[in-house]
């Protein structure tokens, strides 16, 4: 090319805005990370129905909770353990009142949502990777290891959970650190199928197979080319693995299998049931605790599926562009 | 002359009977050479399995009889070294340029990552970089952007470019320009050509369109009902 | 041109497009076109003129971070004000619209003939049977022999070319008077493009239906366009008569389209079309145009008439 054609060239700007232009649009904003709020901040915006409301009431919950969560002096009156005089009925000096050992319940609900929120973080990471890895492996390599793979996929999916989580918390010390690992290692199914279909879809892009053409290895494809492109797919079965995980975690704990120096929004459930909460019709321990579960997990519940839906909208909006 | 040729030595491909669907032929007794410098066309209608050929010549699907000899060794007995090279030396080009480029990568990315592979120190990579852009001709600033932010005929070029940078003796193009418009087409074959004088690198153009194979190709065979008929 | 005393059916004027976004995209940068009862007028330019929203902005399937201004009037109402739900009215019944992949258009778990007869259901209040009936009337017209067969198929069962065949048939079942193709024969092989442009034609002299056909094939427009319009970079360049058009294009840039087609050996034009969010002050032509002077870089050319024809360069006075 003579130079003077490759400066006019280099002299017209070249960004293209085709017909494609919201397959485009998808592209760019699928691309630069977000915080997820500001995605779905973008669908409620644009369909002002119910479900927008939802999904951005969901997302000012979850900020509230992950502010309760990382920062509880700020919120706490009290240091969780500090004693005053027990069953205290809700004042101004103990919002919530205080338990049988003389502890203010509002600071230990505050604190409590960071085991909670641990414990479920904690556990959907380690389920969303062992799942991704496998469904990774399985959707690439095809073949044996896809049978294999998916077969002890099978077979896990199928192990009764909450049973065998009681057995194991019977067995070994209850604590949270047990928890974590047991809980991921026993939700990942859900993670592998999918990431597996996605990855097989994925296998077959053009720029997948000219890397194997040009003779990268398979490690290289699958960590930069197939699991960057997986992000649609795992983050809002993250978000729905960290919601089971808590609801889990709370029942557990209720049933009384949980480290009692560390005091989960369960634990204080358990506590409430066992030590005359619910006799003395103390409803200001029993009931936040509750409200705290379902609300945290109906917000991050929320955020999953509005996630969820977006990867759907987008498809169908790519097919009424054509 | 024979030797460094890649040579089809009737191909065929079946896909085996499974338990829904019944099996099919998708070609038979394929056979043909490129020569390097010159290119073949494979023309067909849609349908008739071109594509799949292609990919069981670049290597990347296996035929269910017959080899690809490269050098004068089939495909199927190379050892891992030997294997390498071909990889290496004979490309596959595809149709939609929009699915060249991983979606989540920049471009200048996807093409320091080739120069790694080919082990270009680090220090060199943006003067080879640079080198690659002015063949393509177009402005720096595309390195910094993502594909989709592109045009499909830059992201042809780019792609072209990239494959290049390999160094390969054969290229498949499958259908390389029947999702662009018709001058970008033109740019695209336009540049084929030039590369293709420069460097004398063999080309095995698979296209539909009759007018885009008789401008490119040496010569050029019609695939029809899975047999190979050589015209010229 | 034949300037006898047709109806206008269609009206645009000035209509512009923009998107807004971290830059804004203009889309399209006011154009106007009419196009008269049975009349064809072809959109060309090269995947990002323009053409394929202007086809989504008169149809109103735009999404909603598109703006849009302008009027299309269309028999005399402006398009752009009406309601969605007098939006609805119109599309498939006066206005019909063929998208590119007959395949992806039509929906696979229904059958051809529920396909058809929805339309008459909705639009006309039909009963099933007749619509039914109807349906299968249509596809008698498109050429098909075996209707009572043909109406029970899905989708995936027949060929490509007999769903694009069947596409065209529902989109002109309630026999809308003008019908926007979009980029029809995208992706078909030259067997199918042929078969479609015959059902095109068919339309055209058959039922006197208006087509605005958007195409970037140019050979498939020279064979069924009346007239037609060049666009480049969200601007009409040149609009003619197809024959004068074909036979001596006026703008640099035709030229050069022109001149990329195989037939003319794909001589093809240097560089790129500009970034729409970041247009040349000048002519928008002027980077990869070979007969630019200094006036070109900095002053923008007006849609000129001449002799019954429009141009937008300063080589025509």
């Amino acid at each position: 090319m003579s130079p003077e054609a490759a400066h006019i060239e280099s002299s017209c700007i070249t960004e293209a805005c085709t017909e494609e232009y919201s397959e485009k649009k998808r592209e760019i904003s699928s691309l630069n990370f977000k915080f997820p709020g500001e995605l779905l901040f973008k669908i409620s915006g644009r369909r002002k129905g119910l479900k927008g409301q939802l999904n951005r009431g969901g997302i000012f919950l979850f900020v509230f909770f992950l502010f309760m969560a990382l920062f509880p002096s700020f919120l706490a009156p009290y240091a969780p353990n500090e004693r005053f005089t027990p069953y205290k009925e809700p004042s101004w000096d103990h919002f919530l009142g205080t338990n049988d050992i003389g502890n203010d319940i509002f600071s230990e609900l505050v604190y409590g949502s960071r085991i909670s929120m641990t414990v479920g973080f904690a556990a959907a990471l380690v389920s969303t990777l062992i799942g991704a890895i496998l469904g990774i492996c399985a959707g690439y390599f095809r073949g044996a290891l896809d049978e294999l793979l998916m077969g002890f996929t099978d077979v896990v999916l199928i192990i009764p959970k909450i049973p065998l989580i009681i057995v194991l918390g019977a067995y070994l010390q209850p604590s949270i650190w047990i928890l974590i690992p047991v809980l991921g290692l026993l939700s990942w199914e859900s993670t592998a199928r999918v990431t597996r279909s996605k990855t097989l879809q994925l296998r077959e892009a053009g720029y997948v197979k000219s890397a194997r053409c040009m003779g990268f290895s398979s490690w290289h494809i699958m960590s930069t080319d197939i699991f960057p492109n997986l992000y649609n797919v795992l983050l809002p079965k993250f978000m729905l693995a960290t919601a089971s995980a808590m609801i889990s975690e709370a029942s557990l704990s209720f049933l009384g299998l949980s480290d009692i120096s560390m005091k989960s929004w369960g634990t204080m459930l358990s506590f409430a049931f066992f030590r005359g909460g619910f006799i003395r019709d103390m409803w200001w321990w029993y009931t936040p605790p509750g409200i705290c579960i379902t609300l945290c997990i109906i917000s991050i519940a929320l955020i999953g599926f509005g996630l969820e839906t977006q990867g759907k909208e987008h498809v169908r909006e790519g097919a009424d562009a054509m | 002359m024979f030797s460094i040729s890649l040579r089809a030595d009737r191909l065929s491909k079946t896909y085996e009977a499974g338990l829904l669907s019944t099996g099919k032929c998708i070609f038979r007794e394929v056979s043909f050479e490129i020569r390097s410098g010159k290119t073949f066309g494979l023309m067909g209608s849609s349908g008739e399995g071109k594509s799949t050929l292609g990919r069981v010549v670049a290597g990347l699907e296996k035929a269910t009889t017959g080899s690809v000899y490269y050098k004068g060794t089939p495909l199927t007995l190379m050892k891992k070294n030997e294997k390498i090279a071909f990889r290496r030396k004979v490309q596959i080009m595809f149709q939609d340029p929009t699915d060249a480029f991983n979606p989540r990568k920049k471009i200048g990315h996807a093409i320091s990552e080739v120069l790694a592979l080919l082990g270009v120190p680090e220090a060199r990579h943006s003067s080879k970089t640079e080198e690659m852009l002015i063949t393509t001709g177009l402005p720096k600033e595309v390195l910094s952007r993502y594909p989709s932010q592109i045009s499909g005929g830059q992201l042809q070029r780019l792609a072209l470019s990239r494959i290049l940078l390999l160094d390969p003796e054969y290229i498949v193009l499958d259908e390389p320009t029947s999702a662009l418009d018709v001058s970008v087409q033109a740019q695209i074959l336009h540049m084929l050509k030039e590369v293709q004088t420069e460097r004398n690198t063999g080309y095995l153009l698979i296209s539909h369109d009759e007018i885009v194979i008789r401008f490119m190709s040496d010569s050029y065979g019609v695939l029809e009902n899975g047999q190979l008929k050589i015209i010229e | 041109m034949n300037v006898s005393i047709v109806n206008t059916l269609l009206e645009v004027k000035d209509l512009q497009v923009f998107f807004k976004g971290i830059k804004t995209i203009t889309a399209l940068s006011g154009i106007s076109f009419s196009i008269a009862e049975s009349e064809t007028l072809s959109l060309v330019g090269e995947t990002g003129c323009g053409k394929s929203v202007a086809a989504h902005a008169i149809m109103r399937l735009l999404p909603s971070e598109a703006r849009v201004k302008g009027i299309v009037k269309f028999r005399g109402k402006n398009l752009l004000e009406l309601s969605e739900k007098e939006m609805v009215e119109i599309r498939g019944k006066e206005i019909g619209i063929i998208f590119q992949n007959p395949s992806l258009a039509l929906n696979p778990v229904y059958s051809i003939g529920h396909q058809l007869a929805e339309p008459l259901c909705v639009h006309k209040k039909e009963k099933k049977e007749k619509a039914l009936f109807m349906a299968a009337g249509a596809l008698k017209n498109m050429g098909f022999a075996n209707t009572a067969e043909y109406i029970r198929y899905y989708p995936s069962w027949c060929s490509g070319g007999m769903n694009q065949r069947f596409l065209i048939a529902a989109s002109t079942i309630l026999g809308p008077a003008l019908l926007i193709a979009d980029e029809p024969g995208k992706g078909l092989d030259r067997k199918r493009v042929s078969e479609l442009e015959t059902e095109l034609k068919k339309l055209k002299f058959k039922n006197k239906t208006a087509l605005l056909l958007i195409s970037h094939d140019l050979s498939f427009v020279q064979r069924l366009a009346d007239r037609v319009a060049v666009m480049y970079a969200g601007e009409i360049v040149e609009m003619a008569d197809s024959s004068s058009i074909f036979e001596e294009p006026l703008h640099p840039y035709s030229k050069g389209l022109l001149n990329s087609l195989p037939e003319k050996g794909f001589i093809p034009i240097p560089g790129f079309s500009p970034s729409l969010s970041n247009l040349p002050s000048g002519c928008r032509f002027y980077p990869r145009c070979s007969l630019r002077k200094r006036h070109c870089i900095e002053n923008h050319p007006d849609l000129k008439k001449i002799n019954g024809r429009a141009v937008r360069c300063f080589l025509y006075p």
